[in-house]
């Protein structure tokens, strides 16, 4: 990156690297660490992203991210757990706190593997083009190093939250399943105040091992959230994700999955409910680098008010990876002229023994569902409600689970009861 | 690597080897020294006997074409391309502007002769063909026309001029004019002021802004008020000359309630150094009006390993400017090294439709990068996208397409279906659509699907006692079948015989 030599930074690129000066001698982690810290802050060093840049196309995050809190925040509001009896392991504004006791789970705090010298490879972005990665790589201030161990069957999940009273805050959490395991995450992303947010997700799933992992965003209406997730499958390992977006103001949430194992299975469902001057940029590249791996992606967003909202999906099909079977479905209800939403579902293949597909629609209600409805006497509000709400609904069912599902539907009635 | 080998002894066979179009003319040319500069251009215009206004407008866009960059975005990969080592300007010598065929340097036509059927040119350029003898070489018949052999006026364009264009009187009885675009800067300034650059702006990309300084030929048309065309036109483009490059420019107009329907053919001989071609096409349908413009392209692909082939380089665009005008781009995309080609339909009346049926097929090394955009401005505009892409060999074949809603463009409409069907597993098949959506009343669709032929396909069609690679032709065809039916009778017997060459050798 060397055109960005009479670069003007914007008052946000302004304030992140003073932030980052200020924050580095009391970042954890020896010289090596603070080293790749510096590496990661050369990408607002250069500018953040525009339009420009193909994989930020329609979230030009040099234009759109405005105000930078400096500090940490405090006071912030602890979360019920989604489901009751999960272990709740929490990053307070920025700071790992709690128990850390999770029977067959090995929980270590980041920061204090860091100044042990160790877990260098948490700290990483995934390559030179990791935005996000390089910032949370420049920032992270805590987290957990989680480890489930081989065979073990997990009875209740593990809710990482990640909270803040407003201000700016960086947290990870890296996550290994072992072989033959079977565990439940939840992430939850939420705080009670403006703030800039970023997080960063690692896992690992090894192989024969299924893991389910949630990830429920409900950050203020006026905060900025930069999220990715992160995951690698081995050998006839399955991972199912589910994402909720239902708050922030600028939100970017990344998908990165490489199902590398052969045999390996990747399910991702999101909803996306996007209202106000939200603006929702859910940007996933899923890599298919094993043979007879398979994956579905069915993403719904509903779009209301003056939000703007974005789906990438590209799905790279190796040469390797023959008899991929990848079906990627992206569908939107736009509900108000003033919203718009734009897709960008891509393949990429390269093996030729497959079947993919991706479909993506955008829509308005369908008059003639309404017309179904209103004609059984049921008034104009409430039967576009009841549309929405199964429209979104069908995906959260088909995680078959009751708990994790009424969980969400009820998130998904709280969303509905405050946007109307 | 026996594997490996097998492979490369497959692709070696591919058609691109034994590509039929491969000759070359000897003729007389007259030929500006390699190299752009100002000086150039104005040869160039000088050599047209071009207006001022003209040249101006060249100059201007030379001018800007110094500060763009070239685009990189594309999925293509070629070496720097030297624009200072390219002939701008290439013309037979012995024509200068033939006004009958008589005219025409024999060579020219024995060129169109060999050329052969994709617009039976020879036999139209020799008169009106006798009705009940119809039966070309495969057996197929030509559709007839309420009795009548239907006719196509052809404007061929060799190298760097147009060199023929015939039925042009019959076509001014009806008040068409079809002639060259050099002509029509002459003839017809008024209308090709009014037209010209008015859909592709003079620094719309690079390649475009480069044609408008430099390009030498291409057809005009021009269908009044309330005429359908009474046949079809038809442009034939053929780039001879060595280091070369052609560039053409079109420009389509179809006023208030007018229908034309436009073909458009290209071959190169075949050579080792890769050739540019940088067109711009132009197309206006004003109220009611319908253009249906139709390609096949079939520029040399370069060799089996990938060596010489043409870098086409093409910025197509329609301007669906009046209510319920239709704009419909058909094309057939089987040559070419590198093809950077999206024929695109703005969508500006009310209630006006754009159309795209695409079949790309590539083989050997080409690179495909090809595709769309449908622009809803209006109001109730709908569009119909419809993609095949077969990739072969080593090639890499890639849709690109873009529709979008403008907030203002209330109840716009598209479906869009993109497939791609892979052979062999050293190609690649890439999908990239942008889909963006400002009004809440647009009603978008797409699906993309990728899969190569299914064995139970191939079982079932083979188990009849059908060779592998007819049976794989058989399915291929079946798989483009949308497409080939949009396009007109004479092409599309040819269409479907060009994609069966292109593909052959591709299995086994």
């Amino acid at each position: 990156m060397n055109m960005h030599v009479n670069l003007q930074h914007t008052p946000a690129e302004r304030a992140l690297l003073e932030a980052f000066d200020a924050r580095i001698g009391n970042l954890p982690g020896d010289g090596l660490i603070a080293a790749k810290r510096r590496e990661g802050i050369e990408v607002v060093k250069a500018g953040l992203p525009t339009r420009h840049v193909e994989a930020w196309h329609y979230t030009d995050l040099r234009r759109l991210l405005s105000a930078v809190p400096a500090e940490h925040g405090s006071g912030a509001q602890p979360l019920a757990p989604l489901l009751s009896g999960s272990n709740v392991l929490t990053v307070e504004n920025g700071e790992a706190a709690g128990s850390t006791d999770i029977p067959h789970v090995a929980v270590s705090r980041l920061s204090a593997k860091l100044d042990e010298g160790q877990g260098y490879e948490q700290i990483t972005q995934a390559d030179a083009a990791d935005v996000i990665g390089a910032l949370n790589t420049a920032f992270a201030s805590d987290g957990f190093v989680i480890a489930v161990a081989d065979g073990a069957q997990l009875a209740a999940p593990v809710e990482l939250q990640n909270i803040h009273g407003g201000g700016q805050v960086h947290a990870r959490f890296a996550v290994s399943v072992g072989a033959g395991s079977r565990a439940q995450f939840i992430e939850r992303q939420a705080g009670n105040s403006k703030a800039l947010s970023s997080s960063l997700s690692t896992l690992h799933v090894g192989d024969d091992s299924e893991v389910m992992w949630l990830i429920v965003q409900e950050q203020t209406a006026d905060s900025t959230h930069l999220a990715q997730f992160r995951a690698k499958l081995g050998r006839n390992a399955k991972l199912t994700l589910f994402v909720m977006n239902a708050g922030g103001k600028l939100v970017r949430q990344e998908v990165r999955v490489d199902a590398a194992g052969s045999g390996s299975d990747f399910q991702l469902r999101g909803v996306n409910l996007l209202a106000g001057d939200n603006h929702t940029d859910v940007t996933m590249v899923l890599d298919h680098s094993a043979p007879n791996t398979g994956s579905r992606e069915v993403i719904r967003n509903v779009v209301t008010d003056r939000a703007h909202g974005v789906f990438q999906g590209r799905i790279n099909v190796h040469q390797i990876a023959q008899k991929t079977d990848a079906k990627m479905a992206c569908n939107t209800l736009l509900l108000s002229d003033d919203a718009d939403f734009s897709a960008k579902p891509e393949l990429e293949i390269f093996a030729d023994d497959v079947a993919c597909g991706h479909g993506a629609t955008v829509t308005d209600i369908n008059q003639q569902h309404l017309f179904y409805l209103m004609a059984r006497g049921i008034d104009e509000k409430t039967a576009r409600g009841l549309l929405v709400k199964a429209f979104l609904a069908e995906v959260i069912e088909e995680l078959e689970d009751e708990a994790v599902i009424e969980a969400l539907e009820a998130k998904l009635d709280a969303w509905f009861v405050q946007h109307g | 690597m026996p594997a490996v080998q097998e492979t490369i002894d497959q692709v070696r066979l591919i058609d691109v080897d034994q590509y039929k179009y491969g000759f070359e003319t000897t003729i007389e040319m007259d030929k500006a020294p390699k190299g752009l500069n100002e000086d150039i251009i104005r040869l160039i215009s000088a050599k047209k006997n071009e207006p001022q206004w003209m040249l101006d407008w060249r100059l201007e866009a030379y001018e800007r074409w110094k500060t763009l960059e070239e685009p990189t975005w594309a999925r293509v990969d070629y070496p720097k391309i030297d624009f200072q080592d390219i002939h701008y300007y290439a013309a037979p010598k012995s024509t200068p502007g033939p006004t009958s065929l008589a005219e025409v340097d024999p060579e020219l036509l024995r060129t169109y002769e060999k050329l052969g059927i994709p617009l039976r040119e020879q036999e139209i350029l020799a008169g009106v063909k006798k009705p009940g003898h119809e039966a070309s070489e495969d057996g197929v018949v030509a559709d007839e026309v309420v009795g009548e052999k239907r006719r196509v006026a052809v404007d061929a364009v060799f190298d760097s001029v147009s060199v023929v264009t015939t039925f042009k009187e019959e076509l001014a009885k009806a008040g068409v004019i079809f002639c060259s675009i050099s002509e029509a800067i002459r003839e017809h300034p008024e209308l090709v002021r009014k037209y010209l650059g008015t859909v592709v702006p003079t620094s719309d990309n690079y390649y475009a802004t480069l044609n408008t300084a430099v390009f030498t030929d291409g057809s005009f048309v021009f269908v009044p008020k309330g005429v359908r065309c009474p046949m079809e036109l038809s442009t034939y483009f053929r780039i001879n000359e060595k280091n070369t490059g052609q560039f053409e420019r079109t420009l389509i107009i179809a006023e208030e309630g007018a229908y034309v329907s436009y073909l458009e053919g290209c071959t190169a001989p075949q050579r080792d150094e890769n050739q540019l071609h940088a067109a711009v096409v132009e197309l206006i349908a004003l109220d009611d009006a319908e253009i249906k413009y139709s390609t096949v392209q079939n520029w040399y692909p370069g060799d089996a390993q990938g060596k010489g082939g043409i870098y086409n380089f093409v910025t197509k665009r329609g301007d669906c400017r009046g209510h319920r005008s239709k704009i419909s781009w058909t094309q057939v995309e089987t040559g070419s090294a590198i093809t950077w080609k999206y024929p695109s339909c703005i969508l500006r009346g009310d209630d006006s439709r754009g159309e795209f049926y695409s079949i790309a097929v590539s083989n050997g090394f080409q690179q495909v990068d090809s595709g769309t955009k449908m622009i809803h401005l209006g109001k109730n505009t709908s569009s119909r996208i419809i993609s095949k892409g077969i990739a072969a060999g080593f090639s890499q074949n890639t849709y690109r397409g873009q529709v979008s809603a403008h907030r203002k463009a209330t109840s716009a409409r598209n479906f869009t279906q993109c497939d791609s069907l892979l052979i062999g597993d050293r190609c690649g098949a890439h999908t990239v659509p942008y889909i963006e959506a400002k009004n809440a009343t647009a009603q978008f669709e797409h699906e993309a699907t990728t899969s190569k032929i299914s064995e139970d396909q191939l079982f079932y069609v083979m188990q009849r006692g059908i060779p592998e690679e007819e049976a794989i032709a058989l399915i291929v065809n079946g798989f483009v079948k949308d497409v080939i039916q949009e396009l007109p009778m004479e092409f599309a017997v040819e269409a479907q015989k060009l994609i069966g060459i292109s593909l052959e050798g591709s299995v086994g």
